[in-house]
């Protein structure tokens, strides 16, 4: 039988010229796979669509063009978070085999931040790692507790109903501090009635009184024996009753000293229903500390959060170390499973940008509005192959518009854990933002002023301040939730409208607004601070003008309280002065008249020392 | 409907193919490998190359090809534990995970993800017993009932056409 062949060199020709048709449509469709690819990569890094017009990739030359990139803004579907005109890019061809991109140079035109898009840039079905940051930090905002800031509570007379007495800490404690009075009282008596002193006693002062009258010389010897046994006898019940009486007086001293503490827990009780029924009248707190993040926490907020994203962002994507790396595999109709990377310490990074220059453009007239010149250098995914950190400079490049001047460095070493990143902003002559402060009932247009912004982060532990100096800010009155005018309504001392009235007067004539961010502890879920001259400014105002109001409602409130807790507070305390009382009389009295009792017997045998016939002693 | 016609299709060409039920077997053992793996990978740009320069059956590469794609799909969650378990789990073999991963063109085969080599390690595990299983089945067929069609008139209406010259280049 012929054993076939096992080559069939017949398909050559037909494997060779398929495997060049694949290889002619890849060259074809080579724009279009960068641009998918560069618009999925982007998307899952972002968690929002990412936009690229058209890619061209030119082999020969080594270079890759995207025009009209557009990034949406995770948080605002509507806006890019930044869109570039062109980006041309340097890259080296060999990494490639290896799955690595090496980008030598990187030159971006028409970089502008805060553009409108067309069409919402929200992800139908975003995967669960994608735009995780970003989500993150979204709840870490919505996280952040803006104390409130409400003047109505003021004109409303306290709802009595309101408070329910249930509710009230004081008057479960009182109840509970009465029962354990009972309870301790109950314990005693039966302590008592067991030791039963007081016929004990009665007996020794009659002993006592024998003594006193009997002539002991003419007692016959019988008799003086009998005496000097009951004597012993007395004495003896005496100590031992003593000794049960003392015990029993040391632990009602602390069944005392335990109830008389919870006295002084119902002080501390009563002092929090204070602070829950002034709660309930949202009445405004007027120390400084506390009015300014109220006034300014959501603008703090919303200005902290980009800088918290690429701060995080970076974190996740630039980390330290050579760890192997997992990703979620790549959307295909097969599961995706898990991509795990495994950089080399002698291999290249799997991404490295040598140096990019960026020509940054700020749209609209808004405070940082202008042209930019920046310079990234040593932007990696694997710092610690990479060895350098990464450097980002950026400088003003046209002072047609804009801050006249501008600083911004930023270094992010994470080639080494612990990660450690600084950056230094600092912009003059801007145009701060425009803040409607509807706890104030009023817009605070800044005008031209400054900003600087310090940030410092190693590892975990997160530190950075950010202040606003705006000199000469101007105050414009917001409408009413009527949309009238809140001036133009007359208003009555202590009501909203007289409140918000006295609001306006002081913030409207304040020129020279400084207001400063603050943000410490871990990165994930860093502590937020505001202070401005502003809460400062209007909680000494609020303190003079309303302190009077606030005071007569929390008055109000204080009463409300008091009707409430102190029938079961005067409860609570008769029973532990009752339980005081019974214990002075019945315990101490009965330690007092064993202690006399005894000592007047004691005496009553001195006395008799060696006079009783026959020489018989009494111990 | 297409896709039976061309499962049925395929199944009936290499059923009756001249091949030998070696070559159909084995044919049917690198096809199977396209429906196991995610299809647009490195290595099934070999298998394929393997089926056109190996004296193995086209058509039974296409048959393993079709019935295995939904057996790729369904076995996927055991490809991605397996895939786990040898690239996460197992830390003696990084390695060999990072010599592959940091190699020119190997990079590129991505095994460094958990269903692809996963499932290039179950179609390794599952090659021979399914080219033993296909061996013995076209056996069996071809001594019962593939002679009863080999003589039925649509076959041989088949043969006489000139699409049926072309296929026969791709034969065995």
């Amino acid at each position: 039988m012929k054993r076939p062949k096992l080559f069939r060199w017949r398909a050559i020709v037909p494997l060779g010229v398929m495997i060049a048709l694949m290889g002619l449509v890849w060259w074809l469709l080579l724009d279009r796979i960068v641009e998918l690819g560069i618009e999925e990569t982007g998307a899952y890094l972002v968690g929002a669509r990412v936009d690229l017009e058209r890619a061209d990739v030119r082999l020969r030359d080594g270079t890759v063009a995207l025009r009209g990139l557009q990034v949406t803004n995770p948080n605002a579907p509507m806006q890019n978070l930044f869109e570039a005109e062109e980006i041309v890019a340097d890259v080296r061809w060999r990494p490639l085999l290896e799955q690595k991109v090496a980008v030598d140079t990187v030159a971006v035109r028409g970089m502008r931040f805060g553009t409108p898009r067309q069409e919402s840039g929200e992800l139908e079905n975003p995967s669960p790692q994608s735009g995780m940051v970003a989500r993150e930090v979204v709840a870490w905002a919505e996280a952040v507790r803006v104390p409130p800031f409400s003047l109505e509570g003021l004109g409303r007379v306290v709802d009595v109903a309101a408070l329910d007495p249930d509710s009230l800490r004081t008057v479960g404690e009182a109840r509970a501090l009465a029962a354990r009075a009972g309870a301790v009282r109950a314990t005693w008596d039966q302590a008592l009635a067991a030791l039963d002193p007081q016929p004990h006693i009665d007996s020794a002062r009659a002993l006592v009184q024998r003594l006193e009258d009997t002539d002991v010389r003419g007692l016959d010897i019988i008799r003086a024996t009998r005496l000097a046994g009951e004597v012993r006898q007395t004495l003896s019940d005496l100590g031992t009753l003593g000794e049960g009486v003392e015990v029993l007086s040391r632990t009602a001293q602390a069944n005392l000293g335990d109830v008389q503490g919870g006295l002084g827990a119902l002080v501390v009780a009563r002092q929090a229903d204070y602070a829950y029924a002034r709660g309930l009248l949202e009445l405004p707190s007027l120390d400084a500390p506390d009015l300014s993040p109220a006034i300014f926490g959501d603008a703090a907020v919303a200005w902290v959060e980009p800088v918290l994203y690429w701060l995080r962002l970076a974190e996740q994507y630039l980390p330290p170390g050579i760890d192997p790396r997992r990703y979620r595999g790549p959307d295909r109709p097969r599961r995706a499973g898990t991509t795990v990377e495994f950089p080399d310490a002698v291999s290249g990074p799997r991404f490295v940008l040598e140096f990019a220059e960026l020509g940054l453009e700020l749209a609209g007239e808004g405070m940082a509005a202008g042209a930019y010149l920046a310079r990234v250098t040593g932007l990696t995914s694997d710092p610690a192959l990479y060895g350098k950190p990464l450097e980002f400079v950026a400088r003003r490049s046209d002072a047609a518009v804009g801050p006249s001047d501008v600083s911004v460095r930023a270094l992010l070493n994470h080639v080494a854990a612990p990660v450690v990143d600084s950056l230094d902003v600092g912009l003059a002559g801007i145009e701060l933002p425009s803040l409607d402060l509807d706890v104030l009932g009023a817009r605070l247009v800044m005008g031209r002023g400054t900003t600087d912004l310090q940030l410092a982060r190693t590892g975990d532990v997160l530190s950075a301040r950010w202040s606003w100096h705006a000199p000469r800010a101007t105050w414009e009155r917001l409408a009413g939730p009527d949309g009238g005018d809140r001036g133009a309504r007359a208003a009555q001392i202590g009501t909203r409208e007289w409140a918000e009235e006295l609001l306006w007067r002081t913030v409207s004539g304040l020129r020279d607004v400084r207001i400063e961010v603050g943000l410490s502890g871990a990165v994930q879920e860093p502590v937020l601070t505001v202070r401005s001259n502003v809460g400062q400014v209007v909680a000494g105002n609020l303190q003079r003008e309303l302190g009077q109001e606030v005071e007569r409602a929390e008055r109000r409130a204080r009463a409300q309280v008091d009707a409430l807790v102190n029938d079961e507070l005067g409860r609570a305390r008769r029973s532990v002065n009752g339980l005081e009382a019974q214990y002075r009389e019945e315990i101490e009295g009965a330690l007092v008249a064993l202690a006399a009792v005894r000592e007047e017997l004691e005496q009553e045998v001195e006395r008799l020392g060696g006079r009783l016939p026959g020489g018989l002693r009494i111990p | 409907m297409f896709t039976l016609l061309k499962l049925f299709q395929s199944f009936v060409r290499a059923l009756h193919s001249d091949g030998t039920p070696r070559q159909v077997a084995a044919g049917v053992a690198l096809g199977a490998a396209l429906g196991l793996t995610p299809l647009m990978s490195l290595h099934n740009l070999l298998i394929v190359a393997a089926i056109f320069l190996l004296r193995v059956s086209v058509p039974g590469a296409i048959l393993g090809w079709l019935v295995m794609l939904p057996v790729g799909f369904l076995l996927d969650p055991l490809f991605d534990a397996v895939g786990s378990a040898l690239l996460i789990d197992t830390g003696g073999l990084q390695p060999v995970w990072t010599a592959i991963y940091n190699t020119p063109v190997l990079s590129l085969s991505k095994v460094n993800n958990t269903v692809v080599l996963g499932s290039v390690v179950g179609w390794v595990a599952l090659a021979f017993p399914i080219y033993f299983l296909a061996r013995a089945g076209v056996r069996a067929y071809r001594a019962t009932l593939g002679p009863r069609i080999e003589r039925s008139r649509v076959v041989r209406a088949v043969r006489a056409t000139k699409l049926y010259n072309f296929y026969r280049l791709f034969q065995p």
